[in-house]
Parts: C-alpha cells; sequence; structure tokens
C-alpha cells in the first residue's frame, strides 16, 4: 500500500471527520441559539395522544410508510429512499471497514452484500439525478447544491462499489478515489443539504412534540 | 451580510430586520432541512387544480421564504448564495410578490407539513411571511379592512355592541316562545356561570340561527351559562394577517371578559379558526396562561348527550350527510373524531368523504382567503379538488364545525353547481334535540293557533322592494313574500332600484350586489346618502361574499342584514321579519 493510499484512509478521514464535527458542533449552536416556541396552553386532541408519543410517532414516521399519505402514495419512492441511505449508511461502513477492520472484508460475503446495496444506490442516484433534471416540479425547486450532492453521492457510491473488494495490489487507483472523494464528501457535507440529517432529530422533534401536544400525532389516517 | 442593503427599498430592510425577531427553533429547523425532495408537492390542493404550474409546490413557496433566510441568517447562504438558492428581497415590487404567494397561493392548511418526511412545518412559516408583509403594510386589502375592524371595533366583521346585544335579545326571545318558557333566554354577563360562550361575528351577521340553536341545546341541558356582553369574538384574524400583536389582543380581550365575569369554562361555538386562535394559538401569543378551561362546543353537546342531559332524535336528520374536516380543528389541534361521534348521534346516514381526518382537503376558502377578492379565482379553481370530493359522496348535506369552511364550501358548491347545503353540528343538534313532554305540549297547543301566528308574523303591512338581475331569483323572492302577505315591487338593475326606491318608498330593499352597470354597493350608497332613501332598511343578497367590502368600505351606515345565496326560504324569511321587526 503506497503511502498516498495509507494517508488517505487514515489521516485524511480523520482529519474529515474532525472538521465535519467542528461544524455539525457549530451548526448545532447555531440552530440551539434560536429561542424555542412554547405551548402555554393544555393540550388539545384525544387521550390517545401526548407530547411523548407524538414525538416518538415524528421520529418514527420515516420508518412508517403507511403513515402519511405521501410515502403511501409513492411506494416506488420511498423504497428509492430506503435504498439510497442504506447505500449511505454502507459506504460510510465501507470507509470504517477498510482502515480499520479489513479483515471483515476477507470472506467475500459482506463485499458482495455492501456492492450490491451501494451498486443499487448508486441506481437509485441517477434514476433521482435524471427525476430532478426532467420532473418540472423538482426541476423549479432544485437549487445547484441541489444537483451536486446528488452528481457527487452518485460518484461517490460507483467508487465505492469498486472499493469494497479492498484489494490495493490491483490498482490504488479506485480505493484512492473512493477515501478522497469520502474526505471530500464529509467536508463538504455540512455546507449543503446533505447536512438534512443533522437536522432531522430537530425538526422532527419539535413538530412531534407540537403536534403530539396537540392531539394530531399519531396521524389520524383517513378511514374508507 | 451583503446583497448590497443600500439598494434596498425601506420596507424589505424592515421585513429582514423583523424576521430575525420572529425566528424560533421549529422554523429555523424547517427552513434549514428541507432536501427538495418533492414529497409534499400533491398534498397541495393547487397543485392538484394546476398542475401544470410548479410555482404552487408547497417546497417552491416556501423557498421564496427560505431564500431570503438563508441570504441573511443562514451561513451557507451568506458565503454561498448561488449555490444554495439564497437570495435577498430588495424592492416592493418583489414585496408584493411574495405577498400574492403567500396569501393568494397557499391556505396553510397545514396538509403538505404532515406529509413531508422531514417534518418541515411550511404552513407555520408561511404564516410568519404573511406577517412580517403586514409589519411593513403590504398585505390584501381584504386583510388590512378586516384587521382594522379587529383592532379597533374588536371583532372582524365590524358588529357593533347594539347590533350583536340586539340580536341576542331577538334570539332570545325568539327561544322563549319557541320553548314557551319565560325562563328560557340568553343570558349576558351573568356572573359566575359554568359555561362562558363565545361565538363568530359572522354568526350575529348572517347566521343567528347558530345562536339560537345553541341556547336551545345549554336551555334544555340546564346549563348554567351566560354569553358575554363585550369581548365576546372568539375569532381572531391575527391567524390569518400573521400578525401576533394582533392575535394575543383579541385572545386576550376574551380571556379578561371570561375571568371578569368569573366564568368556569369557555365554550367556543363551531369556528376552526376561532377554535384554534382562541384555545390553542392565544395563551401564546398574548403570554398568558388561562386560568380557567376552553372546549369546542362540539364537546359540549357531545357531552350533554352522553351524559343524558339531552336527548336526541336522529331521525330527524334523515338526509345523507358528509362531514368536512376544517383544517385548523383537525390538523392544528386534533379534533377528528368528536364531531363523528356526535354526527353519528344525530343523523341517519353520514358518509365519509374521502380522504378526510388528518388528509381531508382545505375548503379552500381558510388562511382568510374568502376575504381576499383579488385571489378568487385562483382559490375558486384550487376548489375542484373539494368540489370533486364532496360531489362523490352523494351527500345533500355537508356538516363543517366552522364558520370560515362553510363560507368557503357554500361558494364552490355555488360555483361548481354541486346543489348541497353546508350546515353546521349544531343546527343539526338543535333540529334532533327531544323537547321535554311539558314543553312539547305546550309547543302542540301554540300550534293549534296557525292564524294567529301567521297573523303575527305577516308582512302584509310592508312594501319590499327586490333587485336582483336574475329573473329567476326576483321571481322567487317576489312569490315568497307576497305569499307571506307583503307588497313587492322589482328592480333588475341599479338606476331602476334608485328611481323605485324614490317613487315607491318601500320598507326594504334586497338588494343584489353584483349586476351589471350600477352595481350594489354604488346602489347602497346612494340609497343611504339621499335623505328622501336613507332611512330604507336594506338587506344584501349576494352571492359572492367576498363582495361584502364593497359594502364595508363605504362611509355611510352599514345595511340592516346580510344573506348569502342561495338562501332558502326560511332563511330569507327569517332575516326579512327581523330587520322589519315582525313577530
Ligand atoms: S418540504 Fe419536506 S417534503 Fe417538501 S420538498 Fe422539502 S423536505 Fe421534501
Ligand atoms: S399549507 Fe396547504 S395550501 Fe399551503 S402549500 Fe401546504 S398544502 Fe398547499
Amino acid at each position: 500500500m503506497s503511502e498516498l493510499l495509507h494517508f488517505s484512509e487514515n489521516e485524511l478521514q480523520e482529519y474529515a471527520l474532525l472538521i465535519m464535527a467542528c461544524v455539525y458542533t457549530l451548526r448545532i449552536i447555531w440552530l440551539l441559539h434560536f429561542k424555542a416556541g412554547r405551548e402555554r396552553q393544555a393540550p388539545t386532541g384525544q387521550f390517545r395522544t401526548n407530547t411523548n408519543k407524538g414525538i416518538v410517532y415524528s421520529w418514527m414516521n420515516i420508518a412508517m410508510p403507511w403513515a402519511m399519505e405521501s410515502t403511501r402514495k409513492k411506494a416506488f419512492f420511498y423504497a428509492q429512499f430506503v435504498v439510497f441511505h442504506l447505500g449511505v449508511v454502507f459506504a460510510i461502513g465501507l470507509s470504517f471497514i477498510i482502515p480499520y477492520a479489513p479483515g471483515l472484508l476477507e470472506s467475500g460475503i459482506l463485499t458482495a452484500i455492501l456492492q450490491a446495496v451501494i451498486g443499487l444506490a448508486f441506481l437509485v442516484s441517477l434514476v433521482r439525478l435524471y427525476r430532478r433534471i426532467t420532473d418540472k416540479y423538482i426541476r423549479a425547486i432544485s437549487s445547484p447544491d441541489d444537483y451536486f450532492s446528488l452528481f457527487l453521492l452518485a460518484v461517490w457510491f460507483f467508487f465505492a462499489v469498486f472499493a469494497a473488494p479492498n484489494k490495493p495490489e490491483q490498482g490504488e487507483a479506485v480505493l484512492l478515489t473512493f477515501f478522497i472523494l469520502t474526505a471530500f464528501f464529509l467536508i463538504y457535507v455540512p455546507f449543503s443539504k446533505i447536512s438534512h440529517y443533522l437536522y432531522y432529530p430537530f425538526t422532527r422533534y419539535y413538530f412531534g412534540k407540537t403536534m403530539g401536544y396537540r392531539g394530531v400525532y399519531p396521524l389520524a389516517k383517513s378511514k374508507h | 451580510m451583503s446583497d448590497n442593503r443600500a439598494t434596498q427599498s425601506h420596507k424589505a430592510k424592515k421585513l429582514i430586520e423583523r424576521m430575525s425577531k420572529k425566528l424560533n427553533r421549529q422554523m429555523v429547523g424547517s427552513m434549514a432541512a428541507c432536501v427538495h425532495c418533492g414529497m409534499c408537492t400533491e398534498a397541495c390542493h393547487y397543485v392538484l387544480t394546476n398542475p401544470d404550474d410548479p410555482t404552487y409546490a408547497p417546497a417552491y413557496k416556501a423557498d421564496r421564504i427560505r431564500k431570503i433566510f438563508k441570504r441573511h441568517f443562514d451561513w451557507t447562504g451568506r458565503v454561498l448564495p448561488w449555490w444554495v438558492g439564497a437570495k435577498s428581497i430588495k424592492t416592493d415590487a418583489e414585496l408584493e410578490e411574495l405577498k400574492d404567494i403567500v396569501f393568494g397561493k397557499c391556505t396553510n392548511c397545514r396538509r403538505c407539513s404532515i406529509n413531508c418526511p422531514m417534518g418541515v412545518d411550511y404552513a407555520t412559516f408561511n404564516r410568519m411571511a404573511r406577517g412580517l408583509l403586514v409589519s411593513v403594510g403590504v398585505m390584501p386589502e381584504g386583510v388590512a379592512v378586516v384587521s382594522k375592524d379587529q383592532w379597533e371595533i374588536g371583532n372582524q366583521m365590524g358588529v357593533l355592541k347594539e347590533e350583536y346585544i340586539d340580536t341576542l335579545e331577538w334570539m332570545s326571545e325568539e327561544l322563549s316562545d319557541e320553548m314557551d318558557d319565560p325562563e328560557a333566554i340568553i343570558p349576558i354577563d351573568k356572573m359566575d356561570a359554568d359555561v362562558v360562550y363565545s361565538i363568530n361575528p359572522r354568526e350575529v351577521k348572517y347566521d343567528p340561527r347558530t345562536i339560537a340553536d345553541a341556547a336551545k341545546i345549554f336551555f334544555l341541558a340546564g346549563e348554567n351559562w351566560t354569553m358575554p356582553s363585550e369581548g365576546w369574538d372568539m375569532t381572531n384574524f391575527g391567524l390569518f394577517s400573521g400578525d401576533d400583536d394582533l392575535g394575543g389582543a383579541v385572545a386576550l380581550r376574551l380571556y379578561e371578559k371570561v375571568s371578569e365575569l368569573h366564568g368556569k369554562k369557555l365554550v367556543i361555538s363551531e369556528c376552526g379558526h376561532g377554535y384554534r386562535s382562541t384555545r390553542c394559538e392565544g395563551p401564546n401569543w398574548s403570554a398568558h396562561s388561562v386560568p380557567f378551561e376552553m372546549e369546542s362546543s362540539v364537546l359540549t353537546m357531545l357531552r350533554y348527550i352522553k351524559e343524558g342531559r339531552i336527548e336526541v332524535d336522529k331521525t330527524k336528520n334523515n338526509v345523507p350527510v358528509t362531514f368536512h374536516d376544517s383544517c385548523n380543528n383537525a390538523r392544528s389541534c386534533g379534533l377528528f373524531e368528536e364531531p363523528r361521534e356526535l354526527l353519528n348521534l344525530v343523523v341517519t346516514d353520514f358518509r365519509e368523504m374521502v380522504p378526510n381526518r388528518s388528509e381531508n382537503y382545505c375548503c379552500t376558502g381558510g388562511g382568510g382567503a374568502m376575504s381576499m377578492t383579488e385571489y378568487t379565482p385562483q382559490r375558486l379553481k384550487s376548489a375542484k379538488i373539494k368540489a370533486d370530493q364532496l360531489k362523490a359522496t352523494g351527500a345533500k348535506i355537508v356538516v363543517t364545525s366552522c364558520h370560515n369552511c362553510v363560507d368557503g364550501l357554500a361558494d364552490l358548491i355555488r360555483h361548481y353547481k354541486l346543489g348541497m347545503e353546508v350546515t353546521q353540528l349544531v343546527n343539526l343538534v338543535a333540529n334532533a334535540v327531544i323537547v321535554p313532554e311539558k314543553i312539547a305540549v305546550e309547543e302542540a297547543a301554540t300550534a293549534e293557533k296557525p292564524k294567529e301566528v301567521a297573523v303575527e308574523h305577516s308582512l302584509e303591512k310592508f312594501k319590499i322592494l327586490v333587485v336582483d338581475d336574475e329573473d329567476d331569483i326576483r321571481l322567487y323572492y317576489t312569490v315568497l313574500l307576497e305569499d307571506n302577505g307583503a307588497t313587492v315591487i322589482q328592480a333588475s338593475d341599479g338606476e331602476e332600484a334608485l328611481k323605485l326606491a324614490k317613487s315607491e318608498k318601500p320598507d326594504l330593499i334586497t338588494l343584489d350586489l353584483n349586476m351589471p352597470g350600477k352595481d350594489g354597493g354604488e346602489v347602497f350608497e346612494q340609497l343611504r346618502k339621499d335623505p328622501g332613501t336613507a332611512q330604507i332598511k336594506v338587506c344584501i343578497i349576494t352571492g359572492r361574499p367576498e363582495l361584502r367590502r364593497l359594502i364595508y368600505n363605504r362611509p355611510v351606515p352599514q345595511p340592516e342584514g346580510f344573506l348569502d345565496k342561495p338562501v332558502d326560504d326560511s332563511r330569507l324569511l327569517y332575516d326579512i321579519r327581523k330587520i322589519l321587526e315582525v313577530g
């Protein structure tokens, strides 16, 4: 293994993670410096609902595709969402497995699973890119960051698929590209829309708190 | 803070400054967290009815506000504005554009909010944007007029105290007559009542029957109740205009009045935004912890039936009905099942519209849309989705616990010619309620004297001028009024109406607003300004309630009555008798 690849797999990732952690911390401090809205009134709604249930329901909402009309009606899009995000988790996992637990990849089973999921995520990212370009609603709300973030992830997935076997002896270019992209990704994320997962717990917490207190969460779904 | 502030208009600068004070953690989260996934797009009734126009998409509309936020408050937008779609707002023309989006393209129904996987609550920050625009004087004319009335007169419709008290007394008399019991009255300002009942000024102005119906239910339930003489308006235009100061002041008036009367519970009549404002948002806007209980009259009526305080016979309401969930009641206050439970107790044929509960569509007149006449065409276009939903039920009556929805639904029913009626639970409960035998026997005895009653309520002495450009409507009113003894003369346009008013000196004029040539507003003003006709009583009857503004804005005394088309026999006679003080 070349020094460059060793550096890319280790120090570079650590520095990138450190930068990301610092920026995230600043981001959270920034968010928390805004005052939290307060509910002074007595709770409304059914007895089956309350603040805590609302918060938990809100956090779990994304894992309950039946809960919202939008995810119910767009089952294929929801499936894409799951695959795409699993791909992100697996690709990040890969960036840790290669430097810290390469033995896990020796059996080949884990490698195959990682490649399959990340490969599917790559395909989903292409579908999403196509959708973002061709769907007039999505195009109308897309910024350069939206396109670039998606493009970045697609490229990253692509290289992750080929980096998964972790065979530097067969050529380092793919592994190098994967780790340099991972580092870039870690540094770029806090500045981009990809940081949404940082906000997710907060937005969902507050929305769930309000809606639970007001008896709206868990949602009373349409009954036919 | 770049984006050259020097080139920014004064109003734009103020808006940005004030935004920093309005932002709270929830809103900042909603601003920052949108991933532009588009999952909320089809949740919005505007999108569903304008499929070719992406500017109606919730995320697109939200981005018009979000980009200002990003440009000034989020460092990604400060550093790389173009990259993340951040942009400041600079000119008054841009403020006007924003106004048309936040007031004209969104009813704050929160349907997109509950469909967003990220928990982005667009409706909430859309309201914030409304408030910011209002604070710099940029708002639809209707919003300005109604807000002014609520600040100055204390209620949204400019109902004066005398008018309110007069209506309560009139309804009180009706109740005593109906129950044949001098104790069956509407108590005003009674101290230490268990229930203080607050209403929507629309009930005074256009629908006093709902006050009488509620009074009947309270009386039969043996409730120790009262209505306040002041601070009685539970509606709150602050919710629609985004003006928290107005919202807080209005809510406080009501809370203080209830406390002054030592009321134990505030019952809020059926009104979605009134319930949300009074029950849920008022304490927050006014930073006031309310020391008494507050509940929707839906819960009160349901409890009376469950506790056996009133009995109902559902066969009295045997026409197919459906139920519309008011967005404010449902998606903002969790009122889903109780109205249905109550409805099932008082009607024989209840049919759900689809979708329903939290997924129901807005009546499309929400968020104050009924007062913003400039957006009426796009509102009615967006109402197609609701019209289809109503039609599919096959119901004859649509029930809703919201006065705003009553107006919105009635308007779309008229526009799409659905031939349905809109009513509220209080009307159905009052119709189904069983009057205990003693009262019923006395009622029957009274009913044995139809001639006396007929004479007492006859319009025989009165001459009425019916003004409407539609022949069949004139004919309908004429036949109905003549059958009830009135002498009727007709005019089909404004000029003719003025001429006949002078020459015939009628006791009352029923006046349409939307007529070719001189419109009803002009005719009304001329009538009032001419000493020869100024004393003639006028009842406006319009198919376009939003045109009431044409009347409110005129510098002359208000008309004696307002009615919305289509108007049924009993309603027309009821109001005309009231105006002419008959019976
Ligand atoms: S508001 Fe929510 S659902 Fe709509 S585009 Fe943004 S993240 Fe997606
Ligand atoms: S709040 Fe309602 S009207 Fe406004 S964008 Fe969302 S769904 Fe559409």
